[in-house]
């Protein structure tokens, strides 16, 4: 039998540091030992009866319930003042054989694969290798769970291949107690499991195209997602290279997206007629407090696998001294016009490293973000059309009205079907600055004063937005969802009732879904 | 009066700079994880186990192995991290007992399962 541990607490905090939020209970659950109960499926099914087991506690105990993976999120959108469950344990993995996908199921079968809630994206990433196959994209990094980055949202800056739920098929939901409420959704357009295999999981098939794109950035509200069948590709290689170029010509390539006729050219990077290729991932960094007429870009390309491609990592990692990042963060509190001095010397360490070229497979280019203390992101989804003038109104903001400890950056996505997904644009340009986590002073605004002034000077200046799920925002500005998402919302809150009873409703809301209005 | 002080300000500085830590990691595989943690180190969110203690081996002994092995804190026996740190009263203490009593201070974190 899976176990489940449990720890009376008072507080709860995300890896960053960004609350404490209150809670009661902590629930951590650990499958059963491959040795007492070898097979994939056994231990899957009993995790989700133990699963059942503590939903049904947490109902006669007229309480509220969250499952959480890494704790990466910057807000509270995985936190419940009741009852938290720490998923992480749950990882187990299996490849979908041909003859366990439906009659009419188009993906090829052998890039399907089911994962367990608490699997890593680094996890997932090497299990798929071992498979010679690789995910289709990432975040920046790799230690958030599968169920986190699909509920959330993340995304990396696949222009062409989108954000972590846009490769995910299928979702394995517990909804309640009950046998019935263990169900695998799936588009009806797109099916991809066959039903008696979906049923030895003792689930029941939900096909349904508006719901499952509801489901799929649910925001931990559709129920306990206990698995996901991801489609992945054939592993590949990303050659990466950052360069400094003309701030005029990065933006271009911003609001057109048009590579091809760009004067942006990568000896080795062009066609026959010497235009340029279309890179997979494209991403662009703005010291705000700098007036350099240049800026530096990361820019990859995508490339077949082939062995012996020079190792991407170092041999050595260095890592700044905690004390003197808690100094910064001191003296930006209390002295904030030395912000833009800070973030020059610190240049070497935010930035990558100019003129490098790196070729690895995409788990070893997006690889481990260790924990270097408390630290914030707000992160905003616009069309990238509209690159330029939001990248220009938010550098103006954080110069006149801060400085704010950190730096922008704006990645380019492509759009989503997830109902709530923040890439929602045809092309997400996703801008965000992150850096240092501070408190008030008397010299330098709050972090949630700041994010207000975001979403106000975006609204002022007519530029449609999104903001990220798991990032740092006024998540209280009124009429918010709506203005971001218009009737995508109630649409998202009409799929949820329809899959919830109301008392599960009550249990996987939390003040996260009532602050912004989708409960 | 110079000289002794200059002795000491050099026998403090090189106490303090043999104290250093040397950290190890795997590229592969990921950290064990421990929500119940509230460490707000490097080591955030993972389940560490420290071992700070001193190893007696006979003298005839060239060195010693120290076996990590499966535990709560270690669940698939497998190193991810390890982090040792070497101290001036290690060496010391190694040097004055000819080698037969050695400081052991290390971190690891294991493989999650």
């Amino acid at each position: 039998m899976a176990t489940t541990k449990i720890k009376q607490l008072n507080e709860w905090n995300t890896l960053h540091s960004n609350g404490p939020f209150p809670l009661k209970i902590l629930y951590q659950t650990k499958l059963e030992g491959e040795r007492v109960m070898p097979s994939k499926i056994e231990r899957y099914n009993d995790a989700a009866l133990e699963i059942q087991r503590l939903i049904k506690e947490t109902k006669h105990a007229g309480e509220g319930f969250r499952a959480y993976g890494s704790a990466w999120s910057m807000n509270n959108i995985a936190s419940n003042k009741d009852r938290m469950h720490f998923n992480g344990f749950m990882n187990i993995s299996m490849p979908i054989h041909a003859n366990e996908c439906h009659q009419e199921n188009t993906y090829d079968p052998t890039n399907l694969f089911l994962f367990e809630c608490g699997n890593t994206i680094k996890e997932i990433s090497e299990t798929l290798a071992e498979h010679g196959k690789s995910l289709k994209t990432s975040g920046a990094s790799n230690g958030q769970t599968i169920a986190g980055c699909v509920s959330t949202g993340v995304h990396g800056s696949g222009i062409d291949s989108g954000s972590v739920q846009d490769y995910v098929v299928g979702l394995n939901l517990i909804i309640g107690p009950n046998t019935e409420d263990n169900i695998f959704l799936e588009p009806k357009s797109k099916p991809v499991l066959l039903d008696n295999f979906v049923n030895s999981l003792n689930s029941r098939v939900i096909r349904d195209d508006d719901l499952f794109h509801a489901a799929l950035v649910g925001l931990g509200s559709f129920g306990f997602i206990h698995g996901v069948v991801v489609e992945a590709e054939p592993v590949f290689l990303l050659k990466r290279y950052v360069k400094k170029i003309d701030k005029n010509l990065a933006f271009e390539l911003a609001n057109t997206m048009d590579f091809k006729n760009s004067a942006f050219v990568i000896p080795g990077e062009s066609n026959a007629q010497g235009k340029a290729n279309r890179p997979f991932h494209f991403k662009i960094f703005i010291n705000q407090y700098s007036d350099d007429s240049d800026c530096v870009v990361e820019v990859m390309y995508k490339k077949p696998y082939q062995k012996n491609y020079p190792d991407p990592f170092p041999v050595i990692k260095e890592s700044l001294y905690r004390d003197l990042i808690y100094l910064f963060v001191r003296l930006a509190e209390n002295c904030p016009k030395s912000i833009p001095w800070l973030v020059k010397r610190l240049g070497n360490t935010i930035l990558p490293e100019e003129q490098k070229e790196t070729t690895g497979m995409l788990k070893e280019i997006f690889w481990d973000a260790p924990y270097q203390g408390p630290a914030f992101a707000c992160s905003f989804g616009i069309h990238h059309r509209n690159s330029e003038k939001a990248m220009n109104l938010l550098s103006k903001l954080t110069r006149e009205e801060g400085p704010i400890p950190g730096i922008f950056a704006l990645r380019f996505v492509k759009g989503t079907k997830a109902t709530l997904g923040f890439t929602k644009f045809p092309i997400t340009c996703v801008i965000e600055i992150d850096g240092l986590l501070w408190k008030k002073t008397r010299k330098i605004m709050s972090l949630e004063e700041y994010s207000k002034r975001m979403i106000a000077v975006l609204k002022e200046n007519n530029i449609p937005f999104t903001i990220h799920w798991g990032k740092n925002s006024y998540w209280k500005f009124p009429g918010l969802v709506n203005h971001m998402y218009g009737g995508s919302s109630d649409k998202w809150v009409e799929e949820r009732k329809k899959l919830l009873s109301s008392e599960m409703q009550d249990m996987f809301t939390n003040k996260f879904i009532r602050i912004v209005g989708l409960d | 009066m110079k000289q002794i002080i200059f002795t000491l300000f050099v026998c403090g500085l090189s106490f303090l700079t043999s104290c250093y830590s040397v950290r190890l990691r795997n590229v592969n595989g990921a950290p064990q994880p421990d929500p119940f943690s509230n460490r707000e180190d490097y080591y955030r969110g993972m389940a560490v186990v420290e071992i700070d203690t001193v190893i007696t081996i006979n003298l005839a002994s060239k060195d010693f192995t120290y076996l990590i092995k499966e535990q709560d804190g270690c669940e698939s026996g497998k190193l991810n991290i390890i982090e040792y740190r070497n101290t001036f009263g290690g060496i010391l203490l190694s040097a004055i007992t000819f080698g037969k009593k050695r400081k052991v201070k290390v971190k690891y974190v294991c493989q999650k399962l």
